[in-house]
């Protein structure tokens, strides 16, 4: 289609709009910029609604899961600060910290295509049943794994990731060291350790103390020395936060809120 | 709250980008030169300089570039070049003076917003 106009209509066009006059043709280009001003608010404003109504409802996706396994849901909101609190102990920038506690407690969300013969079983799984339990993993990247959004595909890189082992001994997909993205190197140590020190349906918690020499036993084996060791170094004021989140009893929309750590004073 | 510095002669296009640079939150500074432009920088210590390249006075915009890649003090200020000439040439004057991007004239408004808020969440 041939849009251009004749000169004279051109002319006359610009005569009605004023924009012969140049401070006219000015003023009117300052309405535009404003007016796209306007709707780049709107849209992002728009895009960051939409992103946090999919997050809370994987987020809900994920405590569904969860209340299979464990009848609190607290694990989640626990997971998530214990997460950012160690990302930023290794020197993350706050900004990555804050997304992965965003993402961490979505790990499990796989879980949710584990039957419940195989998840509720009280004693041990056969070959068979651990290979279905383990693609719990898979499931749970596939489900977070569809999106562009970097919160989301973070997310999908942890229920990925956070079954391998250091030594390359883990699931799905065997990685050793530093293939294992750092996601869940972390997300490995902080769930290790919490659901060691919560009670469970065959077992009362363990003590922190024996909770940490286990894990320190782990240094290199299942988890990253380093991850190891900054735990250890922190492991006052990890506990100390998980006491903070068991008291506060945060609702896991304080995992969405843009509140910082210091939000859950003690 | 980030501050973004204009260094722009000509008063209509350096109100047009800063409209669009209100489309977030950023703290404005406006310089009609390249050497108030420079003390500027100096003084108001901002995290990127938005620099017309083709200006008249004594420092032109890769002039200005150049002086503040080169200042220790003004380490990790991002510089984006913005200039009415396209070609390929301008654009490697402009890396080898260290800009950090290049836009050029008549700028798109989505594509400034979108290089400063990248540049300025990396600083």
């Amino acid at each position: 289609m041939d849009t251009t106009l004749a000169q004279p209509q051109a002319d006359a066009a610009q005569a009605v709009l004023g924009l012969a006059d140049p401070a006219m043709a000015q003023a009117q280009l300052e309405r535009v910029i404003a007016d796209l001003g306007r709707m780049y608010r709107e849209r992002n404003d728009a895009l960051r609604a939409l992103a946090r109504a999919h997050h809370e409802a994987l987020l809900r996706l994920s405590i569904a899961a969860e209340f299979r396994d464990d009848d609190t849901g607290v694990h989640i909101v626990r997971m998530g600060f214990l997460a950012e609190a160690l990302a930023l102990a290794l020197g993350q920038n706050a900004a990555w910290a804050k997304l992965l506690r965003m993402a961490a407690p979505m790990h499990d969300i796989g879980k949710i295509g584990v039957p419940d013969n195989v998840l509720k079983k009280p004693g041990p799984l056969t070959h068979e049943e651990r290979d279905v339990m383990n693609r719990h993993a898979q499931m749970g990247a596939d489900i977070l794994g569809a999106s562009e959004v970097p919160l989301f595909k973070l997310a999908s890189e942890v229920a990925l990731s956070h079954h391998e082992r250091f030594d390359g001994s883990g699931y799905p997909r065997g990685l050793a060291g530093a293939a294992i993205p750092l996601s869940g190197r972390i997300v490995a140590a902080v769930d290790y350790f919490d659901a060691l020190t919560m009670d469970r349906c065959y077992r009362p918690a363990l003590q922190d103390a024996q909770a940490l020499e286990m894990m320190a036993g782990e240094r290199g084996r299942l988890f990253d020395p380093l991850v190891v060791d900054t735990f250890l170094e922190r492991a006052e004021d990890m506990v100390a936060l998980r006491e903070r989140i068991n008291t506060h009893r945060p609702q896991f929309s304080a995992l969405l809120d843009d509140e910082p750590l210091s939000a859950l004073a003690p | 709250m980030k501050k973004i510095l204009i260094v722009e002669d000509q008063p209509d296009i350096r109100k047009l980008i800063r409209m669009t640079l209100e489309f977030e939150d950023y703290e404005i500074h406006e310089a009609a030169d390249g050497a108030f432009g420079l003390r500027m920088a100096s003084a108001v210590g901002p995290d990127l300089v938005l620099l017309d390249v083709m200006m008249p006075g004594e420092l032109d915009g890769l002039q200005v570039c150049q002086r503040i890649k080169s200042d220790p003090r003004l380490a990790g200020l991002k510089v984006v070049l913005l200039t009415a000439r396209g070609q390929a040439r301008d654009r490697e004057a402009g890396q080898l003076a260290g800009a950090d991007d290049y836009l050029v004239k008549p700028f798109s408004p989505l594509q400034l917003i979108e290089t400063i808020d990248r540049l300025v969440a990396a600083a």
